[in-house]
Order: structure tokens, then C-alpha cells, then sequence
């Protein structure tokens, strides 16, 4: 059963705008993948794309090597869980879970052993003369996954399926899902804006922006080496800040901060970096803590504004003296107690970072979006540091 | 009601309305209806004789229907064509609901709706006329067939029950196509979307998905097409022959020619008992209560 998927060269337009820019992509058979990125981005157009709700105006679809050209949706080895899960409401659980068998002319106490079999797999042993009607939320998910599984697909779809449950059983549900993709050796293609649902069960991930991928990567390397701007303001918590390089040493690159002064990062992505150009510099908070103000290396002097505790962590928003730039600083256990109860706004504090740390990337004016809505929050920052001429 | 009323009208004008609209249900609505019940249960008497001794009630009137085979015949053939006419009003506005609300773009779905609703601005007897000549021995639709070649001469349209068919079908669309279209139109078309994901083709899709959310409208479609066609004078008038009489023109016969308005009342009521029992009947083949056709 080879579950691998390939896009080909794959265009899509609707009319005149471009919902996906050329895209190729290889999927391996077993493999948990996400696309992730914020609404509009072009994630689900792809994923209906696959699944043949769509096709393409240009390229190519491949499941297991089989061109998909033609191929209609209800003959594709694909299945698909909906955002709304779009369970049948005036089916009991048992025929929801059949209905995939029913078509294809399973006969009856055949179709009773799998949905019994998969009932089990989800946790719903007894379940199945329910209405659908009748469950809660995480309930109707472990339907939507079992009805999906029954038709033995080598590609399941998931659009956004954890977005309508609460944050607890959504974190659970994160566990059940890889488990289960796990057990099955299904492919697994997964839909998301959500960060923490693709870093957490994704062997691979592709950050999409605008039709386009920025980034194919494992959570880590993603995390660890964004390609692209978007992807270092994406993906995790970032700080931007405007600067200009002054000379690059292998991976490490010293830069001009303008009032900031002379800041330090590591190069990722494969741009390469030229003296004078301009670039962003991104800080993560976690990375930044507090250091005595002659400390050798790159220092930040910021002012605090709000103080956010987190129980684990705190959070402060606080702005740069010298530029006037937000940076958001999280300190964690390196924080001592004492210091923890002197915290207060208005305050003025040096922080440090190791610059292996932070990340350098060629200035691509990519806005900072935001995490949670996938709404642009903040366009270039203005005045940042002397980089703008 | 009359809480709402006066909430919004205040107590006098809340006041004006029920009572109005109490005279008109039951001066207008009521009081003829048992006016014609008592009519009904009355010999057709000469005036003189109106409060002599032949003047009591007998069910004389109802066992008429049942004693004239021509009569019982013309009332079943009612029936059964009023049950055909609704079928075929089904098969040709099923689709039509289905393409106006989950095909068409909104422009397309308007402007269809709109060249529906077009002929009706017109009276029904010109419109029910109108295919009176389309459908007549030398009229246009035989002309047109002829030039195609497809018939050597004319066919009789309008002999048998085809003109009255065809002209029901017609004059009845639109009581199916919008229940049925408001019924699939609130349906998620991601419900669609998972039909065919797990492998179901058009048929099984609709059969399985889209007319089990549409019966509650595909009921409401069939009783009005139902009860209209059965209560229907102008159609069967115009273009049936004298083989496919309708039970209504018995019932006019009965008033306006035979002046018994006795036994015009007693058969009125059989075809009203007739309406609300096959009513009753749909209601429970698919299922749905009162308050779902209210929807």
C-alpha cells in the first residue's frame, strides 16, 4: 500500500488570482505531514486539490505514483475528515462509520466487524447504535476518524479537524491522532494554523504564505532554522529587529543595529548574506534574560511595560530605550524568586543573548503575522534602527 | 400572540387586530364551511317545502357518490391523477431545487427563479390557455414537430390525460420547486463533500444524504401539489376532454347546473376528507410532523 504523494508542478488559479503559486512537493508514504500557515494562505485549496474537490489549472497529482488526472473524488485512495467533521446527523454512529462500506457493497456483517474493530481503535466500544446527534465533541472527532478509516484510504486528509474543540481535548486529541497514525501507517496529511498542532504531530512540515511554500522542514529545523521571514515570525514567538550586516564568519554574522548598536546572529536560510545589506535580526523571548549591564556581547535595554505571569513563565512586553521598538522577553526558571516580585512597569532592564541563539535573514519585508488569527498584526516596523535610508 | 401584539402596538390598535382577525376566521372562514356542512346533511327541497316534514337531516347526500358508479369513478380517477401529477411535479422539480441551490452561482440561481416566477404574474386561466393553444391539434407544438420530421401528423394533445398533466405540472411548479429548494439549501455541503470522499456516486448520494434532509420540503412540496391539483377547476376544464374529467367539475356541475347545492356541499366535503387524509398519509410515509412543514 503505497501511500506517498507527489505534486507535480501544481498551479491553481481561480480567475485572475493565484491561490497556489507552482508548487512541487513529495510526501512519503506513512508520513505525518502538516501544511501550515495562516488562513488564506492556500493550505486547504491544496488539500482539496488532493483529495479532488479540485483541480488543477497546471500540474500534476500523484498518489502511490498513479497520475490522479481524471481520477474523481469518490474513486481517489483518499479520504477526508472536514473541519466540521460533517458527520451525518440522521445516521446512528454504526452507519456513519459504514456508509464508506455500504457504497462499496460490503455486505452487512462484514461492515459490522470493521466499524466494531474501529470503534475500538477510537475509544467508542458501545457506541455505535448512538445517534450522532447524541455525542459530545471529542466524540463526534473519534467518529469523523473512524468513518475516514473505514474505507482502508492510503491518504487521510485532515482539514483543520481539532479547530471546533476545546484546548484540553484538543491537546489530547494531538496524542490520539499520532497514535493512531502510528497504527495504521496511514499517511497523514494535516491542515492547520495552528503551530503547536503541527510541531507536535508532524514528522515534516510546510509553512505556507500566500500560495506559496516558504519551507519544508521537521518541527525542529524549522524552529531552529527559519529559511524565510515569514517562517521565523510564524512559526514560534519572535522578536524583529531592523539591521544592517557588517561583516559575515561563517554562520556567524555581526550586524549594525543603528541606536541598537552592534547585535550578532547566526545566518540560516540559504539566501546568502552580503556586507551592508539589510536584514532582520530575530530574537525568540525565551532566548533573551536578564544581564548585568558591562556584559560582554549583544545587549538590549528595554523599559517594561506589561507584565504578563504565565504560572511557568513570565512574560514582559517591553520597548527599547534606544529605538523604541517592542521586544517581548519571557523569563523562565533562570528567574530567582526575588527578582520575580521586583518586576514592575516602568522599569529598566539590560537583557542579553547568545547570538548562536538568533537568527539572521535578508531583509523580504514579510509582515508579522499573527499566530492565533493568522491576521497581519504589524507591517515593516518604522523606524527600525537606522536600517531604512 | 396578544402579548407580542400589544408589545409592539399597545393595547388598543393589539386589541383592533385579534378582533379583526377573529371576524374575518370566523365570519369569512368558518361560518361558510358549516354553513355547507349543514347544507350537506339537507335534501334538495323546493323553497315550499324548507321546514315541512321532508326537511331533516340524512347522510342521503354522501351515499350518492357511492351509489353512481360514474360518479365513484370520476372521483377515484381524481385521486390516482392528482397522485401522478404530483409525481411528475417531484421528478421535473427535484432537480430543478437541487441545480437552484447547491449549482448555480446566486446570479444563476436569481435569474432562474425569476423566469419562473415571470408567468405567474399572469392569471392562471391565460396561462393555463396559453397551453391550450401550444398544445392543440394545429397548434405550434405540432407545427414544430412536423417540420422536425419526428411525427407524419399531428398528435391529439389534448384528447386523454396528457393536456391536463402537463398543465398541472405547470400551473403547480413552484409550490414544489420552493419547499424542496429551501430544504436543500439549508443542507452543509460539506455533507455532500463526505458522500462522495467515501466513495458514493450521485445516485447513492442523493438517496442517502440530500433527500433524507429534504423531506420535511419534498412533503410539503407533495401535499400542496397534491391538494391543489385534486381541488383543481381551471386546468382540467380547459384542457381536458370529456375522458378526463375532474371530480371538482362534478362538484360545479352540481351547484351551478344542477342547482343542488345540497349534494355539491356533500361532495365538496368527500373531497376535503379525501385532501386531508392523503395529507395524513404522506405526513406519516416520510415521517414529518406538522411542525416540521411549518419550516
Amino acid at each position: 500500500m503505497d501511500g506517498s504523494v507527489r505534486l507535480d508542478e501544481v498551479v491553481m488559479r481561480f480567475g485572475d488570482f493565484t491561490a497556489i503559486e507552482k508548487t512541487s512537493l513529495a510526501i512519503g508514504s506513512g508520513e505525518f505531514f502538516s501544511f501550515l500557515g495562516p488562513s488564506g494562505c492556500g493550505k486547504t485549496t491544496l488539500l482539496n486539490i488532493v483529495s479532488g474537490f479540485l483541480v488543477p489549472s497546471e500540474g500534476q497529482v500523484y498518489i502511490g505514483d498513479e497520475p490522479m488526472a481524471g481520477v474523481p473524488v469518490n474513486r481517489r485512495p483518499t479520504a477526508m475528515i472536514f473541519q466540521n467533521l460533517a458527520l451525518f446527523p440522521l445516521m446512528t454512529v454504526f452507519e456513519n462509520i459504514e456508509f464508506g462500506l455500504e457504497v462499496r457493497g460490503v455486505d452487512k456483517r462484514k461492515r459490522r466487524e470493521v466499524s466494531e474493530r474501529l470503534l475500538a481503535l477510537v475509544a467508542l466500544e458501545g457506541s455505535g447504535p448512538k445517534m450522532v446527534t447524541e455525542l459530545s465533541g471529542g466524540q463526534k472527532q473519534r467518529v469523523a476518524i473512524a468513518r475516514a478509516l473505514a474505507v482502508e484510504p492510503r491518504v487521510l486528509l485532515l482539514d483543520e479537524p481539532l479547530s471546533a474543540l476545546d484546548l484540553k481535548l484538543r491537546q489530547h486529541m494531538r496524542t490520539e491522532l499520532k497514535a493512531i497514525q502510528r497504527k495504521t501507517g496511514i499517511t497523514f496529511i494535516y491542515i492547520t494554523h495552528d503551530q503547536g498542532e503541527a510541531l507536535n504531530m508532524s514528522d515534516r512540515v510546510a509553512v505556507m504564505s500566500a500560495g506559496r511554500i516558504q519551507q519544508v522542514a521537521d518541527p525542529m529545523t524549522l524552529y531552529r532554522q527559519p529559511a524565510t521571514g515569514f517562517v521565523a515570525a510564524f512559526v514560534g514567538e519572535n522578536n524583529r529587529l531592523q539591521a544592517r550586516v557588517i561583516d559575515c564568519e561563517g554562520e556567524r554574522v555581526r550586524l549594525d543595529g543603528g541606536a541598537l548598536g552592534e547585535l550578532a546572529g547566526r545566518a540560516s536560510g540559504s539566501a546568502r548574506l552580503s556586507n551592508g545589506e539589510a536584514a532582520v535580526l530575530f530574537v525568540r523571548p525565551e532566548h533573551l534574560r536578564p544581564v548585568e549591564p558591562q556584559a560582554s556581547g549583544p545587549k538590549l535595554e528595554g523599559e517594561i511595560e506589561a507584565v504578563h505571569f504565565e504560572g511557568a513563565w513570565v512574560m514582559l512586553e517591553t520597548r527599547l530605550v534606544a529605538s523604541g521598538e517592542k521586544l517581548r522577553v519571557q523569563l523562565g526558571h533562570e528567574l530567582s524568586r526575588s527578582q520575580a516580585n521586583t518586576l514592575s512597569v516602568g522599569q529598566r532592564l539590560v537583557f542579553g543573548f547568545d547570538p548562536a541563539d538568533a537568527v539572521v535573514l535578508p531583509d523580504d519585508g514579510s509582515p508579522v503575522v499573527d499566530e492565533e488569527t493568522g491576521e497581519v498584526v504589524e507591517g515593516r516596523p518604522a523606524a527600525a534602527g537606522g536600517a531604512h535610508v | 400572540m396578544f402579548r407580542q401584539l400589544r408589545a409592539r402596538f399597545g393595547g388598543p390598535l393589539a386589541m383592533a387586530i385579534v378582533t379583526l382577525l377573529g371576524i374575518w376566521l370566523i365570519v369569512m372562514v368558518t361560518l361558510p364551511q358549516l354553513q355547507m356542512i349543514e347544507y350537506s346533511l339537507r335534501p334538495n327541497l323546493l323553497p315550499a317545502q324548507i321546514g315541512g316534514p321532508d326537511d331533516r337531516l340524512t347522510l342521503a347526500n354522501y351515499a350518492t357518490l357511492f351509489n353512481n358508479d360514474i360518479h365513484r369513478t370520476i372521483f377515484f380517477k381524481t385521486i390516482w391523477s392528482s397522485v401522478l401529477v404530483t409525481l411528475l411535479t417531484l421528478a421535473v422539480s427535484y432537480p430543478l431545487a437541487w441545480y437552484l441551490a447547491k449549482v448555480a452561482t446566486p446570479r444563476q440561481a436569481a435569474l432562474c427563479i425569476l423566469l419562473l416566477i415571470i408567468p405567474f404574474w399572469i392569471n392562471e386561466i391565460l396561462r393555463t390557455y396559453s397551453w391550450f393553444i401550444i398544445l392543440a391539434f394545429r397548434g405550434p407544438l405540432n407545427e414544430v414537430l412536423m417540420m422536425l420530421g419526428l411525427i407524419d401528423r399531428p398528435i391529439r394533445f389534448l384528447s386523454g390525460n396528457g393536456g391536463v398533466m402537463v398543465g398541472m405540472v405547470y400551473a403547480y411548479i413552484l409550490f414544489m420547486v420552493f419547499p424542496v429548494y429551501n430544504a436543500i439549501e439549508s443542507l452543509d455541503d460539506n455533507q455532500v463533500r463526505a458522500a462522495r470522499d467515501l466513495g458514493a456516486g450521485t445516485v447513492r448520494t442523493h438517496r442517502r444524504i440530500v433527500i433524507p434532509h429534504a423531506k420535511p420540503g419534498i412533503a410539503t412540496g407533495c401535499i400542496m401539489t397534491f391538494m391543489l391539483a385534486a381541488g383543481s377547476y381551471a386546468v382540467p376544464a380547459l384542457l381536458g376532454s370529456p375522458g378526463s374529467r375532474w371530480f371538482t367539475q362534478i362538484i360545479y356541475n352540481w351547484f351551478f347546473e344542477g342547482g343542488n347545492w345540497n349534494q355539491g356541499a356533500a361532495y365538496a366535503f368527500l373531497l376535503l376528507v379525501l385532501c386531508i387524509g392523503f395529507m395524513s398519509l404522506i405526513m406519516k410515509v416520510f415521517k414529518v410532523g406538522l411542525g416540521d412543514i411549518g419550516k
